[in-house]
């Protein structure tokens, strides 16, 4: 199944300058495989030396928080969204 | 081709370069280069006979950490480079930012070294693309965390002697100062005659608050330090300190900076809590004798009221004669003088926070 995926601008040349792009998975866990083995430097700068996600990332599926799934084998569905987001406020 | 003088400003919102003749009177800027991205440590490594001139840069973001970025085409783009400094899982440690860059021994044109927080250092044999830890060190830093219960600190000076490609200082926020005579294998704490730490370092040596550390580059042997508690002068390649801020108006501050002619400058604080310019006047010390006497330099700096600070890597010299001074502020104002300090002027443009300055003249 092929989803659609967003990420900030600051991280675009993670990914050959695209901020959308589609990926193929049949799973959002193997989504989530998928995006950070293809683009190794997006991984650098979403997860920290402990393999966690960094403190101030968010993953969005939909209109979800990933970290607050209770399962990430969720099949996929044509037009599902996966977002990278950051929490950080100020100003 | 006329030569240039060309200032890297990075800034907690990306990079900025300034282009001048060595007039250094009049300035072209460019940027925000990497917009977004803080930028503390920025480098040039000059040509070498199979690759040009490479710009290197140390940048992070509050959310998504730090990398280090290269530029080979004098800053017009940038690579972030996927072999970036990072600790492993299982050193327990977390890479927050990349502090400082320095090339390597004048004998070693591959090499760059990074100091980086939580505090640690990495080298890089290929001009920046690839890093490795330092593990000697490194080690020993952890080492002294477990024994005084420290987290958190930052390696944010790093210095090689450049007449003895294997000996090496760094300066570390809440350790102090640290050599290393053998390449970077064994280290020594090198905090002998600084102000007395807290009880809970007496076994290590360590626990001192060493804000900047610099070399005089005409002999390898002489260094100042900016300490919490003043500015400080060694004559023996760190083995002893001593105080060295007779003139100075306080104690506390960040950048020490050393030039080629063996001037140094420093830009002290009201103190620690205050962390601003004494009576809200942007003024930097410069002293021509060593140290022993210090006499403020501020003609041409604004008379209005600057409540701003000057970080520890935003204070720079070049290489030219007369010498060139540049000065960056937390509020975003660059200046320089062309004249060693004797009279300054505003750079165009006001930025953001000025986390770092470095000039070089290019042939």
């Amino acid at each position: 199944m092929r989803i659609d995926v967003s990420i900030p601008s600051l991280l675009e040349d993670c990914t050959g300058g695209r901020r959308r792009f589609s990926l193929d998975a049949a799973t959002l866990d193997e989504a989530l495989v998928r995006l950070n083995t293809t683009y190794p430097l997006l991984r650098h700068h979403l997860y920290d030396e402990a393999e966690q996600l960094r403190q101030h990332v968010l993953l969005f599926f939909n209109d979800q928080n990933v970290a607050r799934l209770e399962r990430l084998d969720l099949p996929l569905r044509s037009g599902d969204r996966l977002a990278v987001l950051q929490n950080v406020s100020g100003g | 081709m006329a030569r240039q003088v060309v200032v890297l400003a990075g800034t907690n919102k990306g990079l900025f370069i300034f282009r001048s003749d060595v007039q250094r009177r009049s300035w072209r800027v460019s940027g925000p280069h990497m917009s977004g991205w803080e930028v503390f440590s920025v480098l040039c490594l000059p040509p070498r006979a199979a690759a040009g001139l490479r710009l290197l840069a140390g940048t992070s973001h509050a959310a998504y950490g730090p990398t280090i970025r290269l530029s080979d085409d004098l800053g017009a783009t940038w690579t972030q480079m996927p072999a970036s400094p990072r600790f492993t899982m299982e050193s327990g440690l977390r890479l927050k930012r990349i502090w400082q860059l320095t090339p390597g021994a004048p004998d070693e044109l591959e090499t760059v070294y990074a100091g980086v927080e939580e505090a640690g250092l990495f080298v890089s044999h290929d001009r920046g693309e690839s890093w490795l830890p330092v593990d000697g060190l490194n080690g020993q830093l952890r080492a002294g965390d477990r024994q005084t219960a420290s987290s958190g600190r930052c390696l944010h000076s790093v210095l090689v002697a450049p007449t003895r490609s294997s000996r090496m200082w760094v300066g570390v926020s809440g350790a102090g100062v640290l050599r290393t005579d053998d390449g970077g294998e064994q280290w020594v704490t090198c905090n002998a005659c600084l102000p007395a730490p807290e009880a809970v370092h007496a076994k290590t040596g360590t626990g001192q608050y060493v804000q900047k550390l610099a070399l005089d580059p005409r002999d390898g042997r002489t260094l100042y330090l900016q300490h919490r508690c003043g500015v400080f002068k060694s004559i023996d390649g760190a083995d002893s300190w001593q105080p060295t801020d007779q003139g100075l108006p306080g104690s506390f501050g960040f950048p020490v900076c050393v030039a080629h002619t063996g001037e140094v400058f420093v830009a002290p604080l009201a103190g620690e809590d205050e962390r601003y310019m004494p009576d809200g006047r942007l003024r930097l010390y410069r002293s021509g004798d060593g140290g022993d006497t210090w006499a403020p330099c501020d003609n041409g700096l604004p008379a209005y009221p600057s409540y701003v600070s000057v970080l520890r890597d935003a204070l720079a010299v070049d290489s030219l004669d007369p010498l060139g001074v540049y000065v960056g502020t937390t509020a975003g104002e660059l200046f320089c003088s062309s004249d060693g300090g004797d009279t300054w002027q505003a750079l165009p443009g006001q930025y953001s926070r000025i986390t770092v300055v470095k000039a070089w003249a290019n042939a």
